[in-house]
């Protein structure tokens, strides 16, 4: 009787049809096929969604036209790579988006360790969801609307200047807006459930009675937490502050809205590129895997670093 | 003030999109071609009055798609990235920079025979002599702008203002901002020289020299701003959010403010300024060339529309006799008195090539210093 019934769905019927039939014994007949298959869709979203992207950036990158105008002949060329190393002009906005980015990034975990660490050690089981999502909120609404919440806050007649003056601590409003100032608070807003979600996950992974145990060796809390805490969760810190550092080296509207004169980041110079300038599109393209390539380095290193230390403490 | 603001603008945008569809029907009635369809449209916010584009799909069955543009530049590498087959039919080209579009073969030359209501637009800005090249109208004049000085009537004297000085002051340090690339022409015109760089076209070292001189002036002067922007809608926040006092900003952006019942002027200083034309062009092998004729036709049919896009945007219509369709407080916004119209200039293209080639270089410097 089971077995009339599932011939008359759709899926039993299509089980039963030869060429579907000869096709799964076909594709599932060996471990190897079985693991061909299972890649076959991971590997083509990478090649198509994320390498595929960046090796055609590469390619105009080392091109003197694009997009090519009638009449144009186009060649391949190193001389955009040139012009950056070649013109100091642009050193300072590369260097300053590599500080910004490490020392918001610094920011962000300081800021988001703490709230981790409640989180995970002070809030009961059943509760960690319902703060999580409290947490993720305003996440729910994209990176711009964020960035004006921001600019409402701390504009001239912004919610903390109104406070200000209304405590009676200021006469005149402070200028937030327009700073490097206003910029880190922006994106350290932006990026702090990316430091926030492997904190919290290396955090509730800690075992609590190691603690308990070196509280009962007479540690004091400092102790207890340079000696245990961080670094049972330096995988936790170094995933974030990767997470956190790549993504601040990319913000273009959080420091366009937020920034100043004296902010101006690398995005700001490679978008210049592309559409200030008007035809200068393999210059930006050069100047945009200068900046990915520099980020990776600092990752990389950084990943090392925190890996030693790991090891170091399993020692 | 800032929902004030918003509402206000609803408001009156909402008027002058009902004055513009009232003042329409005549024309689109007429069109007896229900020809269907499409028509893509690259332009700035309000450009397309929506009462008009709504009349124009109901009584011509053509559907307008509008995509929002913000920079020339861009726009121009969308198209070029998309030639030969561009999506595409009409962009708003600034008329300085036809000479780059049409030298890139990505505008198509305007027949202006298809275009019956030709003749609504102000001769001054259809036959003049920058709307013509190499034989050929290349674009509609539709709304004109101007690189004006802006203030908070409130804090900034009008005496103040009548000089690009005040912008570069320490009295108002940190209360200003300004577009850098338009402020390069500006910086010039107010040293003596010739912002459009046309006088220097046999002289590219003295052409560079200049340049040179207005970026370091830039460069010494920006511990004084407050911030270099990029768009109308950014100037505006700035303003009402008191976070600047005074900055160049274009008179579209500063009229709409003004008719908001914002306590702001704007003044053409004595150094002198420079003057745009905005133009609907279409795009070369545009998929749907008819109907953006047919679009553009009915779009020039009448001062009520020009007027609209004047209420909505802020910049001076180029229609006859739109003026007559504006309020007291709208004539005032977009119009100057003749003394400060006589320190202005239009930009030119014949020297662009030299003069962004120095330019943008600049820009850049200015910004990374």
């Amino acid at each position: 009787m089971a077995k009339e019934t599932s011939e008359r769905t759709f899926w039993g019927r299509l089980a039963s049809w030869g060429p579907y039939h000869a096709l799964m014994h076909l594709a599932t007949a060996s471990p190897r096929r079985q693991f061909l298959i299972l890649a076959a869709f991971p590997i083509l979203w990478i090649l198509t969604q994320h390498l595929g992207p960046m090796l055609q950036m590469l390619r105009v990158s080392l091109t003197d036209a694009y997009p090519v105008a009638p009449g144009v002949e186009q060649h391949f060329t190193l001389e955009n790579y040139a012009r950056f190393f070649g013109d100091s002009i642009f050193w300072q906005p590369f260097f300053r988006t590599l500080i910004f980015a490490g020392v918001f990034t610094f920011c962000t975990l300081v800021l988001t360790y703490p709230v981790a660490y409640f989180l995970a050690r002070h809030v009961s089981r059943k509760n960690q969801m319902l703060f999580l999502l409290l947490l993720l909120i305003p996440f729910w609404v994209g990176e711009i609307v964020r960035t004006y919440a921001i600019m409402i806050l701390l504009g001239n007649t912004g919610a903390v200047n109104l406070a200000l003056k209304t405590l009676g601590l200021i006469d005149r409003p402070i200028p937030f807006m327009y700073t490097s100032f206003s910029m880190g608070v922006g994106i350290v807003y932006l990026t702090a459930l990316y430091m926030l979600l492997p904190l919290y996950s290396a955090l509730e992974k800690l075992p609590k009675s190691m603690n308990e145990a070196a509280a009962d060796l007479g540690a004091g809390a400092w102790t207890r937490f340079r000696r245990v805490s961080l670094p049972l969760t330096i995988e936790g810190i170094s995933s974030g502050c990767t997470l956190v550092f790549l993504i601040s080296t990319g913000f273009y509207a959080t420091p366009v809205l937020l920034g100043g004169p004296s902010t101006t980041v690398f995005a700001e110079t490679i978008a210049g590129f592309f559409h200030v300038a008007g035809d200068e599109w393999p210059t930006g393209a050069a100047f945009a895997t200068i900046m990915f390539m520099a980020a990776l380095i600092i990752t990389t290193v950084f990943q090392k670093l925190m890996n030693s230390l790991r090891k170091g403490d399993k020692k | 003030m800032t929902k004030l603001i918003l509402n206000r603008r609803r408001f009156l945008g909402t008027a002058a999109a009902t004055g513009a569809a009232l003042a329409s029907p005549a024309y689109l009635r007429r069109a007896s071609a229900q020809s269907g369809g499409e028509v893509n449209i690259w332009t700035y916010n309000n450009f397309v009055p929506d009462a008009f584009k709504e009349q124009f799909e109901a009584e011509t069955g053509i559907k307008v798609n509008v995509r929002l543009v913000d920079d020339q530049g861009k726009q121009f590498n969308l198209l070029a990235a998309e030639q030969p087959n561009p999506t595409v039919d009409i962009m708003t080209v600034a008329g300085h920079r036809f000479l780059q579009f049409i030298d890139s073969e990505l505008l198509a030359p305007l027949d202006t025979d298809r275009l019956s209501n030709w003749n609504k637009i102000n001769p001054t800005f259809s036959e003049s002599d920058w709307s013509t090249i190499n034989g050929n109208k290349w674009g509609a004049p539709i709304l004109s702008g101007m690189e004006v000085l802006s203030y908070n009537t409130e804090y900034v004297t009008e005496e103040e203002a009548l000089t690009w000085d005040t912008l570069f002051s320490d009295k108002y340090k940190g209360q200003t901002a300004y577009i850098i690339q338009d402020m390069m022409s500006i910086v010039m015109l107010m040293k003596g020289y010739d912002g459009n760089m046309v006088a220097y076209l046999d002289d590219p070292e003295k052409a560079a020299a200049i340049v040179e001189e207005a970026k370091q002036f830039l460069i010494e002067k920006k511990p004084l701003v407050r911030k270099y922007y990029d768009g109308g809608a950014e100037f505006q926040q700035m303003m009402v959010n008191q976070d600047i006092m005074l900055g160049h900003s274009w008179n579209g952006p500063a009229a709409a403010l003004i008719n908001d019942g914002f306590p702001l002027a704007m003044t053409i200083p004595r150094e002198g300024s420079y003057g745009f034309v905005y133009t609907y062009n279409i795009a070369n092998n545009a998929p749907n060339a008819d109907n953006a004729y047919t679009f553009l036709d009915a779009i020039l049919s009448s001062p009520e529309i020009g007027a609209a896009m004047t209420k909505a945007s802020g910049f001076i219509s180029t229609y006859k006799d739109a003026t007559n369709h504006l309020t007291d407080l709208e004539k005032k916004s977009t119009s100057f008195p003749d003394e400060q119209l006589a320190n202005l200039q239009f930009f030119r293209a014949e020297a662009n090539e030299m003069k962004y080639g120095l330019v943008d270089p600049a820009v850049e410097a200015i910004k990374a210093a």
